[in-house]
């Protein structure tokens, strides 16, 4: 441990600014609340508020887990995992059901989060209705009125022009039939396991200034139309040619030698823990 | 032992995450009161005292209505920098136990409720009372609930109905903390629907 650095990095001064903003963003679920955003130490484009949230969170006993993108092992998950022990001394795992903090961008485990887990999303853009509506002042207006017609006719325009809702990553869900919400830039795949999830989710956008929360057991519904329901990516037939495994979220990729398509799993240490739990190798 | 400012106030925190975010579970912070206590500040409870102690500084406002009011605010005051205001402008109200009947009401129907634009712009009321537990004389309901959870307040105080009508407009509304004497604490954010159990005789 490095004791150069406060524990956390953080002094406490700004921990308690974004603890305060925390409690209040749990207490209004999907709704964002401005926290006053710190520099840090890494590199940009990452962002900085999952980090943030997670050393305002962590004590000596947290066991963290980075992920980005499904894997541990990116530069970016290795840095930030360095800087959070380097600065607190806590054990990391790449085990999800190790550990009481995962901080991720771009995706949700597939092992199922349990009430002693707090799961922290990177996010790039906090403001699901920004596509749409450039100010600020004008989105915090949407947001007060309940007026989301902007949003649905996003989707609608979508539709029309591809003949589906053609959102990859981001699908903006309602979070307690409240606030439309951006879950972050995480597959279609994923929207479902925010909902009536038993741990709790915290958002963080660094750049933005901005945190917000779903409960556990919080409803959270994808936007969708009667005559276009919500669908997620669809792997059925599929299967990872590593694990096995069918019903998770699978990265396709080309067999260089057949030039044929083939699929494995995108959380990376699912992937290694069914493959370790059959005995393969 | 004393009181740790960063792992003590990180656990404590961590405590009231919790139990925000599962409205009916207690936390228990008798630990971290107890370092409190013996740090020896005589007027404040210790459990209002931590909350402070991890809560507050010189970027928010509180209030606090007791009879030895002047004493504690004080004491607040110099140890965490945040400012004493009139219950309306209060970002934090701490209302203890000795207060009169009635204080509770009305510092419910008076605090800021944030407004629509801003809706965390809001006053988080902390009440000190003899006892909560989960003893079911009250049915929670809402966000961080499976399907219902309980809770018992031991208090004078007639609160469920003016706190219901002050968060009747969500997403306005006031966060409410209940702190024992074993410094139990239960947290009520805005959401959580409560119903009062009839005892039927
Ligand atoms: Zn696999």
């Amino acid at each position: 441990m490095n004791t150069a650095y406060n524990f956390a990095f953080f002094d406490e001064g700004s921990k308690r600014e974004i603890r305060r903003a925390t409690l209040k963003a749990i207490a209004i679920p999907g709704y964002q609340v401005p926290f006053a955003s710190r520099e840090m130490p890494i590199g940009r484009g990452w962002g900085t508020g999952g980090l943030q949230l997670t050393l305002s969170l962590i004590g000596k006993n947290d066991v963290l887990k980075v992920i980005d993108q499904g894997s541990d092992e990116s530069v970016n998950a290795v840095n930030i995992k360095k800087l959070v022990s380097d600065t607190t001394g806590v054990e990391t795992t790449e085990e999800t059901h190790d550990a009481t903090l995962i901080q991720s961008r771009h995706r949700i485990p597939e092992v199922p989060l349990t009430k002693d887990q707090i799961l922290i999303l990177q996010v790039p853009i906090p403001e699901p209705l920004r596509y749409y509506e450039p100010s600020e002042s004008e989105t915090k207006k949407l947001h007060a009125e309940k007026e989301y017609s902007g949003a649905w006719l996003m989707l609608f325009e979508q539709i029309m022009k591809y003949g589906s809702m053609t959102t990859g990553a981001d699908h903006p869900v309602l979070v307690h039939e409240r606030y439309v919400m951006a879950p972050s830039p995480i597959p279609r795949f994923d929207n479902p396991k925010m909902d009536e999830s038993e741990a709790l989710i915290l958002l963080g956008a660094g750049r933005e200034k901005k945190v917000y929360a779903v409960p556990p057991y919080t409803k959270v519904v994808s936007l969708d139309f009667e005559d276009f329901p919500f669908e997620p990516e669809s792997f059925e037939d599929k299967e990872c040619r590593l694990c096995g495994s069918t019903g998770v979220f699978l990265d396709e990729l080309v067999d260089e030698a057949t030039d044929e398509t083939v699929y494995q799993c995108n959380d990376t240490s699912y992937c290694l823990e069914k493959l370790n739990a059959v005995g393969v190798k | 032992m004393k009181l740790d400012i960063v792992h003590d106030l990180q656990s404590v925190y961590r405590k009231i995450v919790d139990a925000s975010a599962r409205p009916g579970q207690l936390a228990d912070l008798t630990k971290d009161a107890c370092f409190v206590k013996e740090e020896g500040n005589h007027d404040c409870p210790a459990s209002i005292l931590l909350l402070a102690l991890t809560l507050f500084d010189q970027e928010i406002t509180f209030k606090v209505i007791s009879e030895k009011e002047e004493n504690i605010t004080k004491t607040i005051n110099q140890l965490t920098y945040a400012k004493p205001v009139e219950t309306e402008d209060a970002d934090y109200i701490l209302i203890l136990q000795d207060a009169e009947v009635g204080a509770l009401n009305n510092a419910i129907e008076i605090a800021k409720p944030g407004t629509l634009k801003n809706p965390h712009s809001s006053a988080t009321i902390i009440v000190e009372v003899s006892e909560v537990s989960d003893e079911p004389s009250l049915r929670l309901k809402g966000p961080g609930i499976q399907a219902i959870e309980f809770a018992h307040v031991e208090t004078n105080e007639k609160w469920v109905e003016s706190r219901q009508m002050k968060n009747i407009e969500y997403p306005l509304g006031i966060e409410m903390m209940f702190v024992d004497h074993q410094a139990q604490l239960l947290s009520l954010p805005r959401t959580t629907q409560i119903t009062e159990n009839r005892v039927i005789v």
